[in-house]
């Protein structure tokens, strides 16, 4: 019986692997581009614009969260910064609602191993598949506005997806439905007729720790800066 | 400014990599380091006495590196999906990457010291030693001619691919370490390459200690015959000094490393606060400073202590120990550092995680003491090479 693998000369071996190398090389640049091309222009950014003037502080959002998504005691998707600043009589109230802000460049989502965080490229939201999440943990360090941590229940990474269940079915995130003084803003931010847009126009807007370029997609109106941009000097000058 | 600020309400988010993680990773950089100074070492001296030692800082790093992942998995919530990364793979992940660089710097690792000690083990069947009924199994039933020396000049070829190939995934490996922390964004005291450096430099101190200890005890337990001896505890001797320069690299580059971070904005200030005077000092000062740094440093500085058994273990240990403190500094340390208010992050106490490291650090003793006694470490005189 012919022996093909003896058959084949050194050159003609060494042409058939860089054939091979270079179409495989090629499929995933085209892969690659095509994915790069897609979150480039999605159809729809959901983001959200917080209004801190509006905020009164009740924590409603916090429950509202807690409640819709089942989220366990101990462990928050969104959760209200409070602050007050000045001396007596000179006080100020200042209020941070947080929640993920679903960056567009995720650090948690480049150091998932698995690749268990994922994004929808249609609207672009930060997703947890929970059944390839191993636990890692490695998402949790890697946020770098803790917005993410293990859920007790299922052992796996857990974060505020916009309510995704609810968005994608017309409806407002639950934090946004239950906000009082609707300081919490919902919407396509490709859309220019959008609320979020309209507001995101008006307003000059912040975000949290943008040196990083995580691009985040969680905007704030009004926020002090001793509660939107920490002065951790603070920490070092205070007995640990 | 801040004195007159309150904060009323926040949530703590605490420290998700603890020890077990610091444990992990020092106890790779230990081991790979160990393997790269015992390579490099045997590249210098070119000794057929050396081979024992080679042996150590081979097939012992390879037990640490097989046991390892049981660290990992009794850290993640769900260990029995780790095969997803395998498949399911992110490339712009580290710990994807060091998915696949660890198991294959396990192959090498295994490769290596199975060629090792194959010249050892057919001589061992041959003359029907102790032990010759394992030894069969591991050469396959294929038992070659000559002596020991012969039998691993034939195989040279393949000897030395494997430890070529243990030397690119052991740096490997140790980028990988290093880049696991670096590769956190928002944690300014570890998201720098500095990292890796740092990993290669404890990697070098923590491994010519390991060398240094574990083949005292080697020489100890499973004596080499005859002059063999004198030439083992004069390699061991200068493991010392390649301890005492890896030392001096540690100090160079932490010093680099505290001044990088002070021209690092107020988070890098506060990173080094963590070190010289935050949370941390204690450790810092107490344990990487003191203890794993001037101590071993004192012990191996002169000739006469570093040929001493009692001073040169005792800088062994002190620097694994300062080696393992700088990995859970840094790693816990970072983690430290609030990101959405203004108290310092905790590390809850994890005993029954505690205690499954040390029971893993005391089989893995267990297991290098038993390998002295099961694998044939020595050549026997007959076996050597005539010149």
């Amino acid at each position: 019986m012919k022996n093909r693998g003896k058959d084949m000369g050194r050159r003609e071996f060494l042409k058939k692997m860089g054939a091979t190398a270079t179409a495989l090389g090629a499929g995933a640049v085209l892969i690659q581009a095509g994915d790069l091309v897609q979150a480039a222009t999605p159809p729809k950014k959901y983001g959200m614009v917080i209004d801190t003037n509006r905020c009164i502080g009740c924590h409603g959002c916090t429950i509202a969260c807690k409640s819709e998504n089942n989220v366990p005691e101990g462990v928050f998707r969104s959760w209200v910064l409070q602050i007050t600043k000045g001396k007596y009589p000179h006080v100020k109230n200042h209020l941070l609602p947080r929640l993920c802000n679903n960056c567009e460049d995720a650090p948690c989502l480049n150091d998932c191993p698995t690749g268990a965080t994922y994004r929808t490229p249609e609207d672009g939201v930060v997703h947890v598949n929970r059944d390839i999440c191993v636990g890692c943990h490695t998402c949790v360090l890697a946020c770098p506005y803790n917005s993410r941590f293990i859920n007790p229940l299922t052992g796996t990474a857990d974060k505020c997806d916009f309510c995704y269940h609810r968005i994608t079915k017309g409806l407002k995130p639950a934090c946004v439905d239950a906000c009082t003084g609707k300081a919490r803003i919902f919407g396509d931010m490709n859309d220019p007729r959008s609320e979020v847009s309209l507001y995101l126009s008006k307003y000059p807007v912040q975000g949290l720790r943008t040196y990083l370029d995580t691009k985040p997609k969680v905007h704030y109106v009004y926020a002090d800066e001793a509660i939107i941009d920490l002065d951790y000097s603070f920490l070092s000058r205070r007995k640990s | 400014m801040n004195d007159s600020i309150q904060w009323i309400s926040w949530v703590k988010h605490g420290v998700v990599f603890g020890y077990l993680i610091a444990m992990y990773m020092f106890l790779i950089s230990m081991a790979v380091g160990a393997h790269l100074v015992t390579l490099f070492a045997k590249a210098y001296y070119r000794d057929e006495d050396f081979l024992p030692l080679q042996k150590v800082g081979t097939f012992l790093p390879l037990l640490i590196l097989l046991l390892m992942p049981l660290l990992l998995a009794v850290d993640m919530t769900h260990p029995e999906r780790s095969f997803t990364m395998y498949y399911h793979w992110n490339w712009t992940a580290t710990v994807a990457w060091g998915a696949y660089i660890m198991p294959l710097c396990v192959i090498c690792y295994a490769f290596h010291s199975f060629y090792l000690f194959r010249p050892e083990m057919m001589v061992a069947v041959r003359e029907g030693r102790p032990g010759s009924q394992l030894y069969r199994v591991l050469l396959r039933d294929k038992i070659e001619e000559g002596t020991a020396a012969e039998i691993r000049q034939r195989q040279q070829k393949a000897e030395r691919l494997w430890a070529n190939l243990s030397i690119v995934f052991s740096f490997l490996a140790l980028i990988y370490v290093g880049m696991r922390l670096a590769s956190f964004k928002g944690r300014v005291m570890v998201h720098s390459l500095v990292m890796v450096f740092m990993f290669i430099s404890m990697a070098a101190s923590s491994g010519a200690a390991f060398m240094i200890l574990l083949g005292r005890l080697k020489t100890a337990i499973a004596p080499p015959p005859g002059p063999a001896l004198a030439k083992q505890n004069r390699f061991l001797a200068d493991f010392g000094v390649i301890l005492k320069f890896a030392l001096v690299a540690q100090l160079v580059i932490w010093i680099i490393y505290l001044i990088q971070l002070n021209f690092t904005g107020t988070g890098g200030k506060l990173a080094a606060y963590i070190f010289l005077s935050g949370p941390r000092s204690f450790y810092f000062w107490a344990f990487q400073v003191v203890i794993g740094l001037l101590a071993p440093l004192a012990l191996v500085l002169f000739a006469s202590l570093r040929q001493d058994v009692r001073a040169s273990a005792a800088a062994a240990v002190a620097t694994m120990l300062g080696a393992f403190f700088a990995v859970a500094d840094l790693s816990i340390g970072s983690q430290l550092i609030p990101m959405t208010h203004l108290e310092w992050e905790t590390l809850a106490s994890e005993p029954l995680k505690m205690a499954f490291g040390i029971i893993i650090m005391v089989i893995l003793f267990l297991l290098f003491l038993a390998s002295y006694k099961i694998l044939p470490y020595e050549t026997p005189v007959s076996q050597k090479s005539e010149a």
